[in-house]
């Protein structure tokens, strides 16, 4: 297993190594110009200050020497600075990246909590009208855009009811849980789509173990329905969601912009977006390189719960 | 000198988010808008019930912005609306303030010195008897302070630096006394020009920011040491978590000081007791909320308050806009509860033609009776009363048509309305009449080349198409419309443009700067990035920095001896006719296609929020004016 590990870790490094090589060539390939884009074309007036800002920031220099400069400023712990937020962005991941993981990964916990439930009782109420019902609303949800469900949600519930904020908490990260009820919200439009898609993938995941034959037997044996349903069955259902699981972890630590634009949470989908609208280089690669090792870890998350989850799989 | 109102990151913001997420609550909210709205149509009411002092009034940041700077000395990166006129300018006052009423001229008044008084190529600044928050005085030379460290690093580091503009047109500048500071220009200006253009950027800094990490420096009186300074303040302003409690940052002459903020956006100002100023707060508090876009802003004003989230000035989004028959009148508010003032910028709007171009088409910008044909099929008029359902201006020339009160700076024949109205037939006639093809709907095509009077003109060759590439900038619903619009417009006069959407900062980098000066491509003939040009701290619009030959920001490189003569004159002549002669004289010429001065802003206020109105066009802020009413 540690062997494993080490061959994993160094596979994930050279990954995200690369990763950064193809995204940095992709942004500078960007048609534009970075002094425009962060100086305003207002400074024009002055066009020396154009050029003093490439040079300034190697923006004069050819891609391959800024990208080593830049790496060069990573290994030593240095992911730059924002020229348009104007903090350092260890210091915005800092701010941005704890917000992001209360909103998707405690949406992605309400989800897990109901979805496996529902899946298991669609599956074994298979064409039944609980199986129809939930199925359809699952497709709804999931088809619905995340803008959709948010305005309507806001509508309905802040607008017409009152009973929750209209927009996330906007204080610090005590906020998000002292004020709760403007959490609410946000919370419930991305649990609403993750629920949707989890349950899907449960329901089919107990349907094919439900007829394996290792249920049949359990049962001949004399094993009780639910036992077999909850013992058995269920531990190997979640395998799929182990996968969906370890997946959704570049996506708990990279935000969900149109949630966090709809509710007005600056977290990291929102900070991505605003970078990538100044061309703010260095925070779009910082941004890059949390959500590629968020990446490869997950991916090792998810192999790992494999082996705990199944006692075939052996990394030997 | 002057601004881009994109750079002023409000319209921008108003991006693809705006429209995804608007285009949703639009159809969404269309049931709770008609049963909810009230009849607030209309300019903003004055609440009727008794003024009481305290309460705190919340104002929503424009979109996608937050303050990112504190030291009211911003380099380019830093120079936005809402870093000077939403946050600085309410902790540290400008030398001279613009904005009396509506009219973007000297407030004599709000300013923190007398106004100046010229003789020849001198002026003599008396300073009022102004104290700052740690009972020091506002001092001349604490206005020496800022010029001396514009001379050390403003080329680099002052966002409204013009190369030849101030304060490298200044020879001599001296603090005679506290109150008074004599300047000798090197020649004698337009005294409304330096005042409103160059006096108008000076902001005093006080004596304690005069230092370094390592204690007191002597900027005030050496401009060596300012570089030092400088970078000392940059950097302190670059620490964002510590503004609250900064002591550099807590001496403020303005009439609020700065309780806490952070780096999110969301600040909250306190009454400056110290503040000199003649209009003391009313306000307990004054609060300042980010938004990430329009959207999330609509959403908590019309949740009005539940949990806990108000919003006393706010914006309704443009796609929202109800339609009006009067650009300042606003139309039925779908927001009950609150008030609707449309807000216009100081400013004009056109997008440039190159006469710079590489792509083999620049012979054919450079001829008049083209740009006149071009501009003739440009629907102001139609494009107002639909995509901007209402609220804008047409532009006529380069100066705006905002109407001002106490000062006129459009001319009489400006006045009059569109040169240029919507003509179809004169275009076709003007290209006819010049040894065009015209083929409505096809190419059209020179069939006569030579520089006679009825030949296609310089530059033109036998059989060279009237066809072109128009860039534009996405994310402004009525610049996509507007450009659908002349494309068609164009096609029936034998003009083929074919319409390339990209995004505002693509435009921007290709268009928006003389691209000789600038060292950039000139492989374009046209390009609209949307926004025009606002007149702010340039508040008098004379043409140097926009059309004169050679500078930078002059877009298309438009060279012309004559407008070049004129613009020279409205810079010493005290005379507006001089300003009237060069807007009449550049109108005619056309070297920009002139286009509609969209609304900056649908205003929202609180109904029982008093003193907001009339907004400033130069966009300044003025809550110490606001009073809660019960």
């Amino acid at each position: 297993m540690i062997g494993f590990l080490i061959r994993r870790l160094l596979q994930a490094a050279i990954v995200v190594l690369i990763v950064t090589v193809i995204v940095f060539i992709l942004l500078r390939s960007i048609p534009g110009n970075v002094a425009v884009a962060i100086l305003g074309p207002s400074a024009y007036r002055n066009p020396a200050t154009l050029a003093q800002f490439n040079a300034q920031y190697g923006f004069d220099k050819p891609w391959y020497s800024q990208y080593l400069l830049w790496l060069g400023h990573l290994l030593q712990g240095n992911l730059g600075f924002s020229w348009t937020l104007d903090q350092s962005v260890a210091s915005l991941l800092g701010q941005r990246l704890p917000k992001t993981i209360i909103l998707v990964g405690l949406s992605t916990l309400i989800a897990l909590i109901i979805a496996v439930p529902i899946g298991v009782w669609q599956a074994v109420r298979r064409n039944k009208p609980v199986d129809y019902t939930f199925t359809g609303l699952s497709f709804l949800f999931y088809a619905a855009p995340t803008f959709f469900v948010g305005t309507v949600l806001i509508l309905v519930f802040s607008v017409k009811l009152g009973w929750f904020g209209p927009e996330a908490p906007q204080g610090g990260i005590v906020s998000d849980f002292t004020d709760w009820r403007d959490l609410t919200l946000p919370v419930v439009t991305l649990a609403l789509v993750t629920i949707a898609l989890f349950s899907r993938y449960m329901r089919s995941s107990v349907l094919d173990n439900i007829t394996e034959d290792y249920v049949r037997t359990a049962r001949a044996k004399g094993a009780s329905r639910r036992r077999v349903l909850w013992r058995h069955v269920m531990r190997n259902s979640l395998i799929p969601i182990a996968t969906l699981l370890g997946l959704s972890i570049p996506g708990i630590l990279s935000g969900a912009l149109i949630t966090e634009s709809v509710f007005n949470y600056p977290g990291m989908g929102y900070l991505f977006y605003q970078s990538a609208q100044k061309q703010d280089y260095p925070t779009m690669l910082g941004f890059i390189i949390v959500v590629a090792i968020a990446t490869v870890v997950g991916s090792l998350v998810a192999d790992i719960l494999y082996a705990v989850l199944d006692p075939r799989v052996r990394y030997a | 000198m002057g601004e881009f109102p994109s750079t002023r990151r409000r319209r921008r913001a108003r991006g693809l988010f705006a429209a995804a997420c608007g285009a949703a609550a639009i159809a969404l909210t269309a049931a709770a808008c008609s049963s909810g709205g009230s009849s607030n149509g209309g300019a903003a009411a004055t609440p009727t019930g008794t003024p009481v002092t305290g309460g705190t009034a919340t104002f929503a940041l424009p979109p996608s912005t937050v303050p990112n700077y504190i030291f009211p000395f911003d380099s380019s990166t830093y120079f936005s609306v809402t870093n000077s006129e939403d946050f600085q300018y309410l902790l540290y006052r400008p030398l001279y303030w613009f904005g009396n009423g509506s009219s973007p001229t000297l407030n004599a008044s709000l300013s923190v010195a007398d106004p100046p008084v010229y003789s020849g190529n001198k002026v003599t600044i008396t300073m009022k008897d102004w104290k700052w928050s740690n009972g020091t005085p506002v001092t001349a030379q604490n206005v020496l302070f800022w010029i001396h460290m514009m001379q050390a690093v403003a080329s680099s580091d002052w966002g409204a630096f013009v190369p030849g503009g101030f304060p490298t047109n200044v020879s001599n500048v001296t603090a005679t006394s506290a109150t008074t500071l004599t300047m000798t220009m090197n020649k004698a200006y337009n005294e409304t020009w330096f005042t409103s253009n160059e006096l108008s950027q000076i902001t005093p800094m006080p004596e304690a920011w005069d230092r370094t990490a390592s204690g007191p420096s002597h900027c005030t009186t050496t401009v060596s040491d300012c570089a030092a300074v400088y970078s000392y303040l940059d950097g302190q302003s670059k620490q964002l978590s510590s503004w609250a409690g900064s002591p550099i940052w807590s001496i403020v002459d303005g009439p609020w000081r700065l309780s806490s903020f952070n780096s999110d956006g969301n600040s909250t100002f306190v009454p400056n007791k110290a503040y000199s100023g003649p209009v003391k707060a009313k306000l307990a508090q004054f609060q300042e909320v980010p938004f990430t876009t329009e959207s999330a802003e609509y959403n908590v004003l019309q949740a009005k308050g539940t949990g806990g989230s108000q919003i006393d000035v706010g914006y309704l989004p443009t796609i929202d806009a109800p339609p009006t028959s009067s650009p300042m009148v606003a139309g039925h508010n779908p927001v009950s509860g609150y008030n609707l003032s449309p807000l216009y910028t100081w400013g004009i709007n056109y997008f440039p033609l190159n006469y710079q171009s590489t792509t083999g088409n620049a012979g054919i910008v450079k001829q008049l009776y083209f740009r006149q044909a071009l501009q003739y099929l440009m629907n102001q008029a139609a494009v107002i009363k639909g995509p901007l359902k209402g609220y804008g201006l047409p532009t006529v020339g380069p100066v705006g048509t905002l109407p001002l009160s106490g000062v006129s700076y459009l001319s009489p024949t400006g006045k009059q309305g569109d040169p240029w109205p919507y003509n179809p037939t004169k275009a076709k006639s003007l290209l006819t009449a010049h040894g065009w093809n015209v083929v409505p709907g096809g190419t059209t095509t020179c069939t006569h080349p030579g520089t006679a009077a009825t030949d296609c003109g310089a530059g033109i060759k036998q059989g060279q198409a009237l066809s072109f590439t128009l860039p534009y900038a996405t994310g402004t619903t009525w610049i996509e419309q507007e450009m659908t619009q002349l494309q068609s417009n164009a096609a029936g006069a034998g003009i083929k443009l074919s319409l390339d959407p990209r995004p505002f900062n693509q435009v921007t980098a290709l268009a928006a700067g003389n691209c000789v000066v600038a060292h950039i491509s000139c492989n374009w003939d046209m390009g609209n990035w949307g926004g025009g040009w606002t007149f702010v701290p340039d508040y008098y619009p004379t043409g140097e920095t926009l059309f004169l030959s050679g500078s930078g920001a002059n877009s298309g490189g438009y060279t012309n001896a004559q407008n070049d003569s004129l613009i020279n004159a409205t810079l010493t002549s005290n005379s507006v006719q001089s300003l009237y002669n060069w807007q009449d004289y550049l109108a005619q010429q056309i070297p920009v296609i002139w286009q509609p001065n969209g609304v900056y802003q649908l205003t929202e206020v609180v109904d029982n929020l008093g003193g907001v109105t009339p907004q400033s066009t130069t966009l300044n802020i003025n809550p110490e004016n606001w009073f809660f009413t019960k």
